[in-house]
């Protein structure tokens, strides 16, 4: 324990949001990363709408050609190629986007698909596709967490459901929906709602850090140390962001896993005991003896 | 870096928007589930972008517990949606409707006043005796009145109206 609170004391800077309610002298703070600026524009709303309508005709029946399908699948791929026209990416940006749209496929072959398989093997995608992105995120450890216990786990054993539950033709309830058109004006409104919060001007905080509060080691990686530290890992910013997390990544989520958030990680070890000890409890079998 | 942080947030809303139309129209156990899953996918997109925006493990803290959360979800739904089967051999949710309340009715009504309809009775002529204001004796003899055919007659008819 002394270890661990000489540990806590030495670090001496950490990540200071805005949000955080403390207000720290200016020099202490060092900007990392500016205000996101405002990109929002009322042409966002036009793929959204377009979705909602296509998503509608898809569930009533008007699209049953597979030519209105490729030729929408068509148009998404030059939409992105558009987009990606006005983005001076990096090649990890187009790997990035290119992740970021196989998963939206995915999630949306999961929402018109008829038979359940192919609903869940849409849903396998979508979640292949978002460990991508989240590897490319640099989250490695989620990516293969999430990797073995979606696709690994989840996805294997709802299929066995679903096969075993499966009937040769399609049941009424695969075929009429609850409510399409109530849902597709709500997600609408609702996507529309998180483009506009999260493109709009200053929604993401600048990124400061403070250099007065201690609060953990494990909150910055170890070349955010010192001053020479932080100017070294300016120059990295410049060229790369993700340059100076790579290596120690997984380290530090770990070390922080297992000092600050130790209690949550006991909380959620229970959590999975209890889930595991209800899940035998119900899919037991009572015998006529028993009863 | 920023545009970044933008374009994953907006991917994680699209994601968490398609499990939730997904959750609202489905009518199967299991997609249902499943559309629950993609909208934790989602909400793990968000926190993993904020995570690397602020440069700070939390996120992935808090992603990590919520990839927890979703499997112990994942057990216990697929326990139930087993035992569920085994009563009723189908998948359908609206087969399990009988466990909200059923007194009540899914659309509900205005309620409404019930009005009596007023009674209309036919109006007769009064005619022959009034029985009581001048009630009848027992030993009561028709013929001594005089008239006896229309006395009868009055007699009858008042005594249909009563």
């Amino acid at each position: 324990m002394n270890l661990l609170n000489n540990y806590f004391l030495n670090s001496a800077f950490l990540a200071q949001t805005p949000t955080d309610g403390v207000d720290p002298s200016a020099a202490s703070q060092i900007v990392l990363q500016a205000a996101s600026v405002n990109v929002w524009t009322s042409s966002m709303l036009v793929p959204i709408v377009l979705g909602a309508v296509g998503y509608m005709l898809i569930q009533h029946g008007v699209v049953k050609s597979k030519a209105f399908l490729g030729g929408g699948a068509v148009s998404l791929v030059l939409a992105v190629g558009f987009a990606l026209g006005f983005t001076p990416g990096t090649f990890e940006s187009y790997v990035l986007m290119s992740f970021c749209a196989v998963a939206t496929g995915g999630g949306i072959g999961f929402l018109t698909a008829r038979e359940p398989v192919y609903a869940a093997l849409g849903f396998a995608t979508a979640v292949l596709s978002v460990c991508g992105v989240l590897f490319m995120q640099s989250a490695l450890f989620i990516a293969a967490a999430t990797m073995i216990v979606y696709a690994g786990a989840t996805i294997i054993i709802f299929l066995f459901v679903l096969m075993f539950a499966q009937q040769t033709e399609l049941r009424t309830y695969d075929i009429q929906l609850n409510n399409p058109l109530v849902a597709a004006a709500i997600g609408a409104v609702l996507l529309a709602t998180i483009t506009m919060c999260v493109t709009s001007d200053n929604a993401i905080m600048p990124v400061k850090v403070d250099s007065t509060r201690a609060m953990s080691a494990a909150s910055l990686p170890d070349s955010l140390s010192s001053e020479a530290g932080i100017e070294a890992a300016k120059k990295l910013d410049a060229i790369d962001p993700a340059l100076r997390y790579v290596p120690k990544l997984t380290a530090g989520l770990g070390r922080s896993m297992y000092t600050d958030y130790l209690l949550a990680v006991e909380l959620a070890g229970t959590v999975l005991l209890v889930a595991t000890i209800g899940a035998i409890a119900l899919a037991q079998r009572t015998t006529e003896t028993q009863s | 870096m920023n545009e970044t942080t933008q374009n994953l947030l907006v991917f994680g809303g699209v994601l968490f928007v398609i499990g939730m139309v997904g959750f609202l129209t489905r009518r199967s156990l299991i997609l249902m589930f499943l559309s629950l899953e993609m909208m934790l996918s989602g909400v793990s997109v968000n926190l993993i972008a904020f995570s690397r925006h602020h440069q700070n493990y939390q996120g992935q803290i808090l992603a990590v517990m919520v990839l927890t959360i979703a499997a112990c979800e994942a057990a216990i739904a697929l326990a139930l949606v087993v035992s569920l089967y085994r009563r009723k051999a189908t998948l359908d949710v609206a087969a399990w409707d009988d466990l909200s309340e059923t007194l009540i009715p899914k659309v509900i009504e205005a309620p409404q006043t019930l009005e009596e309809p007023a009674m209309e009775f036919p109006k007769l002529t009064p005619a022959g005796l009034d029985p009581l204001s001048r009630p009848i004796s027992a030993n009561f003899d028709a013929q001594s009145l005089g008239n006896g055919e229309s006395v009868k007659a009055s007699t009858l008819e008042a005594g249909t109206n009563a």
